[in-house]
């Protein structure tokens, strides 16, 4: 378990003596021009995990996976699968790894069935072998009886299924989702999610999940990497990651309203560590040795708010990214 | 490389629109503006005289003539036109010879009054020798028609040459709207055709095809062979709809034109890709893709003749411009009837040009890609 930047992270220990690892990413960072979008990363993919990567927009994370997959190369830092450096030969790691774009990385004016021959042949599948697979990963992403229909005519949802399903024609290792639920509605997201659930269990897939909701990395993985501007800020496992807000209260206060006069005394109480103020709700995180419940009410009676419940929350992956970084994930 | 082929003409065959438009505007720019289906546009000259000079040999010999539309006004409304600038001259006839009232001093006057003084130096000529003629009337008409078919096939023929200057160029507004017109807008058929790279790349289609086994030079040659087809068609399109449905014969050159082309779609696949390079997204694209077709068609003489353009900084400029080239070469194998290997120069430019524009665009494009 690391807790921020300046004293990095478990991996670099993990992989010194963990063996089996597929992929390592060693101290990579990413340079343009004015600035550096990923800053002394590194991590490791172990095989058969689900490795979530979680940062808000900006972070780093599609950067991360494009060092990872071999489609840009580091300005510094090695990346390495099964102990050899694919910068410069990244044709082993290619073979196996399959990739789902964050865009919709689909032809429109295709079916789902001609998007899916292109994509297997470019990975030279051809005639009965290639359309046995189709039929295959169309029913695993439920898309069987919409394969004839263009893609443009599609929800989101299944846009986005079949943005998965052409990255599993060729049967990757290790399937690199770039945030594969964003913008849908709640059933297909749940439909992605279980479907990546169970390509892990059923076959064993590796996966590198990244996501700024958090809920789906809990849900999902094994391992998880927090980003925030190029950094790593956290990684170990989800109850690891949990444990650094083990000497804390995540409070959650509900009203109707806030004013400011109330808002500002609250950040006043020396002992809150932080503070995220929603339309109808306030989190804070404070130390667990204090009481501080008779002091909110003593200032809600003060400033005239009316507070709906006070409730001491289950510590989220989002408390902790609020607790490292004094922001919301989806700021 | 099969695969991308066919998905583009799958993606073709379903959205022709652009393609569409794009060539049935191309012919029906042409055929407005170039006037294709009327003959060429016949200069007009006012011309008056009395009832018998309108019924005599030389009012009807000048109402046939090819070359200018003479046309009968009453001698102020002939004054008034060319004071007012609206015919550069006006012919006032009479039996024994012509006035000429000039408006405006300009080759056509001279060659108006050659016309009109070689019609009337032919009667007086056939006057002169019926004159002479001393048998009867039967004899008569046979010696008439003998005069002329001696008049027609002469002993020997003098052929009149003239030299040709920078200065002097030919125009034919037919040809020119065609070659011009088709130039111009294909420029438009190949930059949309391309311009699915930049999309590709950043929805990510791009990245899944260059973590498969597909080649580089596959990705490439499949999105660049599909534009220069698809930018070629439309160019076949155009030419066959004027050959066979306008009947516009190229002066014999049809062949030679649709080899010409070929360059020149290539260059202009070259230009688009050198373009998508330089831009960052699609709105800097369609941004750029009406400033370099319709700066490259007014300075590269697609428009209008390149030779009436004086500005040195304008003509400088032309010489790096494929659309000069294309047209150059067009007009140098029709026009100017000039032989293939001359034709060779500007397609060789056009070459050239479009393999230093393939080559920088593409090293472009895998520098931005990898950083």
């Amino acid at each position: 378990m690391t807790l921020d930047s300046s004293h990095p992270l478990d991996a670099r220990l993990n992989w010194s003596h963990g063996g089996g690892n597929m992929i390592e990413l060693i101290d990579i960072t990413k340079k343009y021009k004015q600035t550096e979008a990923v800053k002394n990363f590194s991590m490791y993919i172990g095989r058969g995990e689900i490795v979530g990567l979680l940062g808000p927009n900006g972070a780093g994370k599609s950067t991360v996976i494009s060092i990872l997959s071999s489609l840009i190369e580091p300005t510094s830092g090695d990346v390495k699968f099964l102990n050899e450096s694919i910068i410069k030969n990244p044709q082993p790691l290619r073979k196996i790894i399959g990739i789902v774009p964050q865009e919709i990385a689909l032809y429109e004016d295709l079916s789902a069935e001609e998007n899916m021959k292109f994509f297997g042949r470019i990975y030279h599948l051809k005639g009965a072998v290639l359309q046995k697979k189709i039929d295959e990963v169309l029913q695993q992403i439920g898309l069987m009886d919409r394969k004839k229909d263009l893609v443009k005519t599609f929800s989101g949802g299944m846009k986005r299924r079949l943005n998965i399903g052409v990255a599993m024609l060729h049967d990757p290792e290790i399937l690199v989702m770039d945030e594969p639920t964003v913008g849908i509605d709640p059933q297909s997201r749940n439909y992605i999610l279980q479907t990546v659930k169970r390509l892990n269990e059923e076959r064993g897939m590796t996966v590198l999940y990244t996501s700024h909701y958090m809920e789906e990395v809990e849900y999902l993985c094994d391992r998880i990497y927090i980003m925030d501007q190029g950094n790593l800020i956290a990684s170990g496992s989800k109850e690891e990651i949990k444990q650094i807000l083990a000497s804390e209260n995540t409070i959650l206060l509900k009203a109707d309203y806030w004013n400011d006069e109330f808002l500002e005394k609250l950040q006043g109480i020396p002992q809150v560590q932080q503070m995220q103020v929603d339309e109808k709700e306030v989190t804070l995180v404070v130390s667990k040795e204090i009481n501080i419940f008779s002091e909110v009410a003593h200032l809600a009676d003060e400033t005239n708010i009316q507070l709906r419940s006070v409730h001491i929350k289950q510590v989220t992956l989002e408390d902790v990214f609020l607790h490292l970084t004094g922001r919301a994930l989806r700021d | 490389m099969k695969g991308i082929l066919l998905a583009k003409f799958t993606s073709f065959i379903r959205g022709p629109w652009l393609f569409l438009i794009f060539t049935g505007m191309s012919i029906v720019f042409t055929l407005i503006i170039g006037n294709i289906g009327h003959g060429f546009d016949r200069i007009g000259v006012p011309i008056t005289g009395d009832e018998s000079i309108k019924n005599s040999a030389i009012g009807k010999a000048l109402e046939e003539n090819d070359v200018y539309d003479f046309a009968w006004r009453e001698k102020d409304a002939l004054e008034e036109t060319v004071r007012r600038g609206n015919a550069e001259a006006g012919i006032i006839l009479e039996e024994d010879g012509y006035e000429m009232i000039v408006g405006i001093e300009s080759p056509n006057v001279r060659l108006i009054e050659q016309t009109v003084a070689e019609l009337y130096a032919k009667i007086f000529r056939e006057e002169a020798v019926l004159g002479l003629f001393a048998g009867n009337e039967e004899q008569k008409d046979k010696f008439l028609s003998d005069y002329h078919e001696a008049m027609e096939n002469p002993v020997f023929t003098i052929e009149n040459q003239t030299f040709q200057s920078a200065e002097s160029f030919i125009f034919d507004r037919g040809l020119h709207s065609i070659f011009g017109f088709t130039l111009f807008f294909v420029i438009f058929t190949i930059f949309y055709s391309v311009m699915p790279i930049l999309i590709e790349k950043k929805e990510g289609i791009w990245d899944r095809m260059i973590l498969s086994p597909l080649k580089k030079w596959e990705m490439y040659i499949g999105n660049l062979v599909y534009s220069f087809i698809e930018g070629y068609l439309q160019i076949l399109v155009i030419f066959f709809a004027f050959r066979f449905l306008f009947d516009m014969d190229f002066h014999g050159k049809f062949g030679e034109i649709l080899l010409i082309m070929l360059a020149y779609t290539f260059t202009i696949v070259s230009l688009a890709i050198f373009v998508t390079a330089i831009v960052k997204n699609t709105q800097q694209f369609n941004a750029a893709l009406p400033i370099v077709a319709v700066s490259m068609a007014m300075i590269g003489g697609a428009f209008w003749p390149i030779e009436i353009v004086q500005s040195e900084f304008l003509l400088a400029l032309s010489k790096i411009n494929p659309l000069t080239y294309g047209m150059q070469a067009l007009n140098d194998l029709v026009i100017y009837q000039e032989p293939f290997e001359v034709v060779m120069m500007p397609v060789s430019i056009l070459i050239l040009m479009g393999v230093v524009f393939m080559g920088v665009g593409i090293h472009l494009m895998e520098k931005r890609h990898l950083q």
